[in-house]
């Protein structure tokens, strides 16, 4: 059974060592981000999807770039491909673990 | 999924200081670094599980063919449940698919819920993904899902969490969502 966790503080993401995690820089009480703001929501949920699919090894923590205000999230247009930011925050996560080794 | 959910009251005191964290940047700022100082003190997880332990289990099949279930810890359970201890409760409810938010509780002391109050969607994202089951983005919404409260060690979870791990995988789920408070 595939996991995909999502955390609100990155240094206890660090701590928890699960095999897939994103984090987000937003308030606690909102994972999924703002109240009725369905493509916000959406959003996050591809990104899970994403990392679902497409993280290459466990441990590795994804920080998703959305701003928590000021940031307009257009309809998913295809779920079956990995979105912009979910590919950059891999390739940052990835990068950032070569550089600590 | 809104205004019909219902909050376990928590004293006043402490609403007032958690919608002081939601409300003000420096008391979001504040309740991170208590979140990060308490939690990793409280936590100590890193004596949970030795380095390079991980474990892994790849995604065994494409999501629109996927069973998806949800844990949250953001205390949601079922109104007719036993709500969790606020203090502490290493318990755990289930949700089935067919609650709506009228049928569903928050009992949590430790983070804002008034948003959550309005679109649960925010810590149980159980009618976003009820829409992709429709979709066909997903393949199938899981039938059961869980709930989980605060708790103050997670080594008390390690019991619990592996019976609800044991639960979903006899119920077939593909991937499971993990959702925090």
């Amino acid at each position: 059974m595939t996991t995909v966790a999502l955390a609100l503080v990155r240094e206890l993401a660090v701590m928890v060592k699960a095999p897939r995690m994103l984090y987000l820089h937003w308030p606690f009480g909102h994972a999924l981000g703002a109240p009725n703001k369905r493509d916000q929501q959406y959003t996050v949920l591809h990104d899970v999807f994403s990392m679902a699919r497409s993280a290459p090894r466990p441990g590795l923590i994804v920080d998703l770039p959305y701003p928590w205000k000021r940031h307009v999230y257009t309809p998913i247009s295809n779920w079956t491909e990995e979105s912009q930011a979910f590919l950059q925050g891999i390739a940052q996560a990835l990068q950032m673990e070569k550089a600590q080794l | 999924m809104n205004k019909q959910t219902r909050l376990t009251p928590i004293s006043r005191w402490r609403e007032r200081m958690i919608r002081l964290a939601n409300d003000t940047g420096w008391g979001e700022h504040l309740a991170y670094w208590v979140g990060k100082v308490a939690g990793g003190l409280q936590l100590r997880l890193e004596k949970l599980r030795p380095a390079g332990e991980i474990p892994w289990t790849p995604l065994r099949r494409p999501i629109a063919q996927a069973t998806v279930a949800i844990v949250t810890t953001g205390g949601v359970h079922l109104c007719t449940d036993e709500p969790f201890d606020l203090k502490t409760d290493a318990s755990f409810r289930a949700i089935p698919r067919s609650a709506s938010s009228a049928d569903l509780c928050i009992t949590h002391e430790h983070y804002d819920r008034r948003d959550a109050l309005r679109d649960l969607n925010l810590i149980f994202p159980l009618e976003r993904l009820l829409e992709l089951e429709t979709a066909g983005i997903v393949g199938r919404v899981a039938d059961v899902h869980y709930g989980f409260g605060f708790v103050q060690d997670p080594r008390d979870l390690l019991a619990s969490g592996g019976k609800v791990g044991g639960l979903l995988s006899q119920a077939g789920v593909d991937l499971v969502i993990l959702v925090p408070a």
